[in-house]
C-alpha cells in the first residue's frame, strides 16, 4: 500500500501514448473493469480516473461507459429516468441470468420494494444486532488467536457478514455458507461468462429452495415474510414468484459479497500502521469516522451500472440511448474537487463525502448493518490482539472486476 | 445558522443523524425527519451539523444564506 498520495493536475488528458507507457492501455476508450493491470495499480488507476479522464469507454464485449467524477456519478444516479437500472447492474451480463430486484428495476416497483424491505434493515434493527454480531467476532477470533496466526480472509473476514446476515437478518443456518460464497465470488469472477452463469444459478437455486419451504410454513413478519408477502406492482399484479426469489439473492449478494474487503482493507491498514492502530487503540470513539475513511478508500463495489434511456453528454462525451454506462464510486469517492489529499487515508477526516454505499434511489440497503460489523470488528479485534502484523514474506492477494475483493490475508501476532 | 433538506434528494442515508443527533432526526423510513423543511441550527450545534451537511452522498442538505 502507498502512502504517498498521487498528485496529478486536474484535467489536462492524457496522450494516449502516456496511458499506454503507465497502464499497459488506453484507458478512454479502451477501459477494460477486468483487466489485472487494473487490479495491480487499482488506486492509481482511479486517481487517473477521477482526475483526467471524467467519461471513459470499453470495447470488452458490448461495450460499456465509466463515469469517474464526483458530481458526475452523483447526479447521474440520481437521474433513474435517463439511468435506468431495469437493464442490469452487471457489463455484458451473462444471457439468460433472471433480473435481481430490487437493484436491477426502476421506480415504481423499485420503491414498492424498497418501502418494505427497508424497515428490516433500518439503523435501529440493525442496532439490535450488534450484540450477538459482537459474540460471533469474539468466537471467531478465540478460533485462532492461541495459534498466533490466521489466514483472515478465510477465518475470519469471509466468515463474518455471512454470519452476521443468515442468523440475524434471515434467521437462516450457517451451514451451507460456503457454497454460497464460492457461488458469488466465482459468479462475479471468473474469467468464462458460462461459469459465471453456473455458479450464479446454484445461488438462485438453494435460495428458491429455501423461499419454498418458509412459503409452507406459517406466516412469520421477518425479512423472508415480508418478501414473501410480497408487494402490488403499478398495474395491479402481485409481484411474480421469480422477483421474490431475486429480492433474496440479491440480499444475499449484498450481505456476503461486499463488506469482507472493507474489513480486510482496514485489518491490513491497521496491521501496516502500528501509529493508526496505537490512535484507535487510544481512541475508540474515533472508530466510527475511520470506518467511513476505510468504506471511501477501500470501495468493494467498483462501479454499477445503468442503461441510457435518452442520449446524454457527460463531461463533452456524448452517451446514445441505449449504452451501458458504469457509475465508478469508487473513483467518485477520491475526487481532488471535493477533498483534501484523496489518495491518503486519513482516519481523523470528517465530513467524508463518499459514494462507497452508492447514491440516489438504488444506495445501499444493508449500510446500516455493514457498519455494525465493521465497528465490531475493529473494537473486539484490537482488543483481543492489539499487536499484529503482516506474516513476513506474505502480501495480500486481489481481485478486481466491478467488484473489488481480497482473496488472502496473512496474520501474525 | 439554517439548514434545508432537500425532499427530492434525500435517500435516507442517515449520515446527517448519526453525526448531528441533535440537529437532525430520522423519521420511521429513515429519511431525514425534516426532509422538505428548514431546520434551526443551534451555535453549539454547527460543527456537528456540518459535518452531517458534508457527509450527506446525496448532498440534500444545504445552507440557507439569511
Ligand atoms: C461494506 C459493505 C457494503 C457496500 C460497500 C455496499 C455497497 C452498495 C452499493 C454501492 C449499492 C448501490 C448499487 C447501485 O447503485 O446500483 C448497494 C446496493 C445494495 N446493497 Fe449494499 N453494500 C454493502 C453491504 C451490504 C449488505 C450487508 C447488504 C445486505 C444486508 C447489502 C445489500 C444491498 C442491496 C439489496 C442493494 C440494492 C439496493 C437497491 O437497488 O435498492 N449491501 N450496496
Ligand atoms: S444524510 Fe442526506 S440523504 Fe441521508 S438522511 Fe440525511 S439528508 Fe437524507
Amino acid at each position: 500500500m502507498k502512502d504517498e498520495p498521487i498528485t496529478l493536475p486536474l484535467g489536462e488528458p492524457p496522450t494516449k501514448g502516456q496511458m499506454i507507457a503507465r497502464f499497459g492501455r488506453d484507458l478512454v476508450t479502451d477501459f477494460d473493469l477486468d483487466d489485472p493491470g487494473f487490479n495491480d495499480k487499482f488506486d492509481e488507476t482511479l486517481d487517473f480516473l477521477v482526475r483526467k479522464c471524467p467519461v471513459v469507454h470499453s470495447q470488452v464485449g458490448r461495450g460499456y461507459y465509466l463515469i469517474n467524477t464526483q458530481d458526475d456519478v452523483r447526479r447521474s444516479a440520481q437521474d433513474w429516468q435517463t439511468f435506468s437500472s431495469a437493464k442490469g447492474y452487471m457489463p455484458n451480463r451473462p444471457e439468460g441470468m433472471p433480473y435481481l430486484m430490487p437493484e436491477e428495476s426502476d421506480p415504481p416497483i423499485h420503491t414498492e420494494w424498497r418501502k418494505v424491505l427497508n424497515p428490516h434493515l433500518s439503523p435501529k434493527v440493525s442496532l439490535s444486532y450488534e450484540q450477538p454480531i459482537r459474540d460471533d467476532v469474539n468466537e471467531l477470533i478465540d478460533r485462532f488467536i492461541n495459534s498466533g496466526e490466521c489466514e483472515f480472509i478465510g477465518e475470519f473476514g469471509a466468515l463474518l457478514p455471512g454470519w452476521a446476515f443468515f442468523k440475524n437478518v434471515l434467521g437462516l443456518p450457517i451451514v451451507d455458507l460456503a457454497m454460497l460464497i464460492e457461488g458469488v465470488e466465482e459468479g462475479t469472477f471468473s474469467p468464462d461468462l458460462g461459469t459465471r452463469a453456473r455458479h450464479f444459478g446454484n445461488v438462485f437455486a438453494y435460495l428458491e429452495k429455501h423461499l419454498r419451504w418458509r412459503s409452507e410454513q406459517s406466516e412469520r413478519d421477518d425479512l423472508i415474510g415480508t418478501i414473501l408477502k410480497g408487494v402490488t406492482y403499478d398495474n395491479g399484479e402481485p409481484a411474480p414468484w421469480e422477483h421474490m426469489v431475486s429480492i433474496l439473492v440479491d440480499l444475499t449478494f449484498g450481505g456476503i459479497a461486499t463488506t469482507t474487503f472493507v474489513m480486510a482493507s482496514a485489518i491490513h491498514h491497521l496491521a501496516t500502521h502500528p501509529d493508526q492502530r496505537q490512535l484507535l487503540i487510544d481512541n475508540p470513539a474515533m472508530i466510527d469516522n475511520a470506518i467511513e475513511e476505510y468504506a471511501r478508500f477501500f470501495p468493494p463495489l467498483v462501479a454499477l451500472g445503468r442503461t441510457c434511456t435518452r442520449n446524454v453528454e457527460i463531461a463533452g462525451t456524448e452517451i446514445r440511448a441505449g449504452e451501458f454506462v458504469m457509475l465508478t464510486y469508487a473513483a467518485a469517492s477520491r475526487d481532488p474537487r471535493h477533498m483534501e489529499d484523496p489518495g491518503k487515508i486519513d482516519l481523523t477526516r470528517t465530513g467524508i463525502p463518499h459514494s462507497t454505499f452508492g447514491v440516489g434511489w438504488h444506495r445501499c440497503i444493508g449500510s446500516n448493518l455493514a457498519r455494525i460489523e465493521l465497528s465490531t470488528t475493529i473494537e473486539e479485534w484490537l482488543k483481543r490482539i492489539p499487536e499484529f502484523s503482516v506474516k513476513p514474506g506474505t502480501e495480500p492477494v486481489y481481485v478486481t472486476g466491478y467488484l473489488r475483493s481480497m482473496r488472502k490475508l496473512e496474520l501474525v501476532w | 445558522m439554517k439548514m434545508k433538506i432537500d425532499e427530492e434528494l434525500c435517500t435516507d442515508h442517515g449520515r446527517c443523524a448519526h453525526f448531528a443527533p441533535n440537529v437532525f432526526r430520522l423519521d420511521d423510513d429513515r429519511y431525514n425527519a425534516d426532509r422538505g423543511g428548514i431546520v434551526e441550527i443551534s451555535a453549539g450545534e454547527e460543527k456537528n451539523a456540518t459535518m452531517g451537511l458534508k457527509s450527506c452522498p446525496e448532498r440534500a442538505i444545504s445552507i440557507v444564506e439569511e
